[in-house]
Formats: structure tokens, sequence, C-alpha cells
């Protein structure tokens, strides 16, 4: 048979918009396959010129699942600018805000993207694997999901003042300190969304046993993780210093600070793709390939720091002896990190200062570069700006935690392609796996897309008649 | 329990996109009370079943691609599950239908629709919209005194 290729266009279940080729050799063999993101948003670009102050607010609408992602680091990064250390209740209320960007987006991804998957399986009817579909078949774990998502929206919303795009954070703190009516208002919901993630949690470890082609097959191969981990080596979200660890579970590298990330991270671009790569620079490409995001932070920490998510994470730390190496496991991981994210967010909601009305500290533009390194729910992010004497930004560099995973999302894809696509005989189930690995990641494409010197973009100018009158390639 | 919710939707940096939105964001100064949400959202998502099962009455309003430019168009709307993946967005029939579902109610619901002429990035609604979005409002201001609100 001639070689083909199979497109799979869109990837659906993922936030953003991207494809997968898997091309076939004679025999029908897969011989490779691609994780193609084809959208490009220029942030880093046109923001050059703009005040620094700005930052924030314009870096929250790169996207609309996690701009308090952006915001958080976009406002370390000022804060570095700034040259300040913002006063301690305001790093609190960002703690917070942080941790319920991870709840609500973690719920959308676990819930609305994969439940479908997990609950009705790989192979069922494609009408109906959806949210809806799981509507139908388990209303109860439907109704939690909504209510999970909702309530990480609604402390997003009550602490910021709205869901999407919100402005209270701001270079040096927040703008408003929280109110006792508000803080109390989180309290109450507490303890049904742990109730939640609980029994959401008991119900994926009880079904596991049903994916274990899945979980020999998803992503499974020896990466080094990355990511935050804080002073005593527990779970870090806002602050914290990177590690790096070996898939034997070793540490690489430890203590690293963020605003020296160009010494151990460094970026490819591919023809194929609009979404950079980044590896450990001391190992180079590919053997430094990473992977960041729940399943990392896992098997990075050495403690998890709250009572109950730390039990479930002495039990995910069971299944392997040395790194948990199946991204199959981001879905299990990301369930602990939300009961984590619920009993922290207690935790400092109960602080005694948490209603301090300190949270802000005001300066002048102090320094000419900042950095600001935060965990997003997909995995580490960073914001680098440099600034003239006027504060007006003259280079910008984003890392995405997509683009962190972005060699092991395209490793995945082949590995998963091999193992269950065989070109004589096509199924639709075998070709979700295909998708279903990328949804492991939860990746978010608008943010994550951006040039590297050299653009896989052809740009034609023509005349009013057609007529070609430049290129730029 | 809202007797009456609005729920406004669109895109605010797409020219006409943002009449439900902006309409929204318009009714929430005009009508005001315990009985009355409102909502501009930039998309329908699955969590709106959560408040749309707790009213009687539902109003959406949303832009259309295809029709008169300005011309408001009325139609009632009926649950109806959605086949289509879900990633970002629903429809106003799927919400019902996963209100009904999920939360055992599925009030009465309309849908307003007003044909957008241009859908360009930026802020602003083409002058045949903005002049819909008052009319729009007028009707929905009158919408609490005729259901008894």
């Amino acid at each position: 048979m001639p070689r083909q290729t199979i497109v799979i266009d869109p990837v659906t279940r993922i936030e953003g918009h991207s494809k997968i080729s898997i091309h076939l050799d004679e025999q029908g063999h897969v011989e490779e396959a691609y994780f193609h993101v084809g959208q490009f948003r220029g942030f880093e670009k046109f923001c050059e010129g703009r005040p620094f102050y700005e930052m924030p607010s314009l870096m929250a609408r790169i996207c609309g699942i996690c701009p308090v992602s952006h915001l958080i680091a976009s406002a370390k990064a000022c804060d570095a600018i700034l040259a300040v250390r913002i006063p301690e209740n305001a790093a609190r209320l960002r703690t917070i805000l942080n941790l319920a960007q991870i709840v609500q987006s973690h719920a959308l991804s676990f819930f609305y993207l994969s439940s479908a998957d997990l609950l009705l399986g790989m192979d069922s009817d494609p009408g109906k694997r959806n949210i809806f579909g799981v509507m139908q078949a388990n209303p109860e774990m439907a109704r939690d999901g909504i209510r999970l998502r909702q309530f990480g929206q609604q402390i997003i919303e009550g602490l910021a003042g709205k869901r999407i795009h919100p402005s209270w954070v701001v270079p040096g703190g927040v703008n408003d300190p929280l109110t006792a009516e508000r803080r109390d208002h989180i309290l109450q919901g507490i303890p049904e969304a742990i109730a939640i993630t609980a029994r959401t949690l008991d119900w994926f470890k009880t079904g596991m046993e049903r994916f274990r082609e899945e979980i020999r097959t998803f992503a499974n191969f020896p990466t080094l993780f990355m990511g935050l981990v804080g002073a005593d080596g527990g779970l870090e979200f806002y602050d914290g210093k990177l590690r790096f660890l070996d898939a034997g579970g070793h540490i690489v590298a430890d203590g690293l600070e963020g605003d020296a990330y160009d010494q151990y991270i460094a970026e490819i671009a591919h023809p194929w793709t609009y979404l950079k790569t980044s590896y450990y620079k001391p190992l180079g490409y590919p053997d430094g390939v990473y992977r960041v995001g729940p399943l990392a932070r896992m098997n990075l920490i050495d403690h998890c720091g709250t009572p109950r998510a730390g039990q479930e994470w002495a039990e995910f730390r069971e299944l392997d002896r040395g790194a948990v190496l199946s991204s199959f496991y981001f879905h299990y991981a990301r369930l602990i990190e939300i009961l984590y994210a619920l009993e922290k967010m207690e935790q400092l909601l109960h602080s005694p200062d948490i209603l301090d009305t300190n949270v802000r500290a005001h300066a002048r533009a102090n320094n000419a570069e900042g950095v600001g390194v935060s965990e997003a729910p997909r995995g580490t992010l960073i914001h680098h700006y440099k600034v003239d004497r006027d504060g007006l930004i003259t280079w910008a560099n984003l890392i995405i935690a997509t683009g962190h995973n972005n060699a092991a999302m395209n490793r995945g894809v082949l590995q998963v392609a091999r193992h269950f696509v065989h070109g004589n005989k096509l199924s639709e189930g075998m070709l979700n796996r295909v998708e279903a690995v990328i949804r492991t990641f939860d990746p978010c494409l608008s943010c994550s897309t951006h040039a590297d010197g050299r653009m896989a973009l052809k740009i034609e100018l023509r005349g009013h008649a057609g007529e070609l009158l430049d290129v730029m390639m | 329990m809202s007797r009456l919710l609005i729920i406004g939707y669109g895109n605010p940096l797409r020219g006409d996109d943002a009449v439900g939105y902006l309409a929204a964001e318009r009714l929430r100064e005009l009508l005001t009370g315990p009985d009355i949400e409102i909502l501009a959202v930039h998309q329908l998502t699955p969590e709106l079943a959560d408040p749309i099962s707790r009213a009687e009455r539902v109003i959406f309003i949303d832009a259309a691609v295809t029709g008169e430019p300005g011309v408001i168009l009325e139609r009632p709307i009926t649950p109806a599950p959605d086949s289509g993946g879900y990633t970002h967005h629903s429809t106003p029939s799927a919400l019902l239908a996963a209100s009904a579902t999920l939360f055992g109610s599925s009030p009465e619901a309309t849908l307003y629709s007003i044909p957008g002429e241009s859908f360009e990035f930026g802020e602003g609604l083409t002058p045949r919209v903005a002049e819909s979005l008052e009319s729009l409002c007028t009707v929905c201001f009158s919408l609490p005194s005729s259901l008894q609100i």
C-alpha cells in the first residue's frame, strides 16, 4: 500500500486549536506522528512600548481559561521591576487567587474535557462522548464538576471582581483587601468542594484498572520533571524555587532561582508547529526534555503540605519506585491538587492576618528587568520583561507550561499511535486515544504559541490584480 | 431564586458580536430587584445550567452571523441535548436540557438574536445594531411587568 497520512483535525476537548498527523509507511505501520499547533499570538511583540504596569492586565488577555495564572506571573515580574517585596498579606491573597484558578481549571479539564473518556470509555459513541453524555450517564458526576468549577470561579470573581480577565492583581500587590464577608463565604463552600473532590478521587482510583493499556502507553517514558518547590520541599504554586528531577526520582538540580531561568532552560522551534519546545539546557535536546504540571509536581515534592492531599499523595507515590512516568496519571495528580488547593485555601483564610489592609507596595521602576515565575494549572509559567528608563517595555519573553510539555506531547502521540493505530484497519476509538493522550496534559494553546527566530509561516504580499509583490518566509 | 434570568453573551472585542453582552450590561442598570438576575458572559458554559434551573423564565440575548443586520429576531427555546464535543461553548437548548437533567427544572426560555454587520476585532457596534440594542432593551425592560415580577 502507498504511504499515507492520517490527520485528526481538530483535536477535540482541549483548550485551543490543533491537529495531529500520523504518518504510515508502505506496510501501514506508524512511522512518525506530530502534534501541530497552527494558531499564533504575538503578545511578546505587541506589548513592546507599553508601560510595564499595564502588563498584568494585558497579559491576562492571553487566555480566557488561565488569565489568573498570567496575572500572577506578570505581576511578580513587575514586582521585580519595582524592586519591592510585596506585603505578606498581598502574597497570601494572590496565593488564594492562584489556588482558586487551580480548582476551576483542573475541574474543567477533568470533568468537562476528560471525564467522558473515563466514564463512557475510549471506544464509546463519539456523539455522546462529551460533558452532555456524562450528564446523561452519571448526573451526579456532572453536577459535581459544575459545582467545583463554579466554586473556583466564584472565588476568583469574589476576590478579583470578575471571572475572566480580572484586574485585582497589580504590580506591588493587590488592589483591595479581603472582607470578612467574602472570607466567610469562601470558607462556607470549602467542605462541599472537598467532599466532591474526595468522592471523585475514590471513583477514579477504583476505575483505574480498566485503563491498564492506556496507563502503559499514554506518554509513558522517561523524561525529566520540573516545577516550583516550596522552601520546605512542599507543594508550591505561588513562590518557591525550581527543581529538576530525573525519571528515577533523583534530584538533578534544586533551589534554582526563577530569574536565572535562561541558564538552565532553552527553547527550540520546529517547522511543523508554532508551539516552541523547552528543554533542560545542561543536558541539551532531546536528552533534556522534561514535563511540567500536576504529574511533575507530584513527582518533584517531598511532601504535599496539607493533611488529606498528603495522604492521597503518599498513595500516589506508591505507583512507582522512582518518578511516576505515565501521563495518564496527570488526571490523578490533578484531583490531588484540587484537594490540596481547597485545604490550603482554608488554611490561608484562617490566618489571623488575612483581613490585613496593607496589601500593596508602591514604587517606581527601579530595575531594568524582572522575571516572574509561578505554577499555573498546566505547569511552570515564566514571564520576563525588560523596560527602558521610562518604564516602557522594550522586550518580553513568556515561557508557557504547554511549551515545556511540547516534546513529551509529541512523543506521547507517537507512542499511542504506534500502539493503537494500524493502517490496514482503523477505528474511531484508536484515534480518540491519540487525542486522549494530549488531553492528559491539558494543553492550553492560545498563550503558548509564539515564534522563536524562524517562523513556520510564509507571508505573500499581493497587489490588486493578485500579482505577487513580495514573499517573506 | 430569580424569577427572571437574562443571559447576554458574546465577545465584547469582536464588533457586533458584543451586542448580547452589552445588552446584559445595560439591562443591569435598568432592571433591578431580588427576582431578577442578569448575566453578561463571553460564552455559554455548562455551569450556567445551575442558575437556569433556579429561574422561572430565561431570556438569552446573542448576536447572529446571518440575517438582516439590526433586525431583532425572537424565538422560543426548547431543551435539546448537545451532540457536539463540548470544548468551549454550548447552546441555549443544550443548557436547558442540562438544567432539566441535572437539576430537574427546565424553565420557559426565549432567544433574542440580532444579526450583526461586522465581527472584526475591536470595540463598538455598527449603527444599525446599536439602534437595535436600544430597542431590545426597551422590550426587555417591560418583561418584569408582563411576567408580573
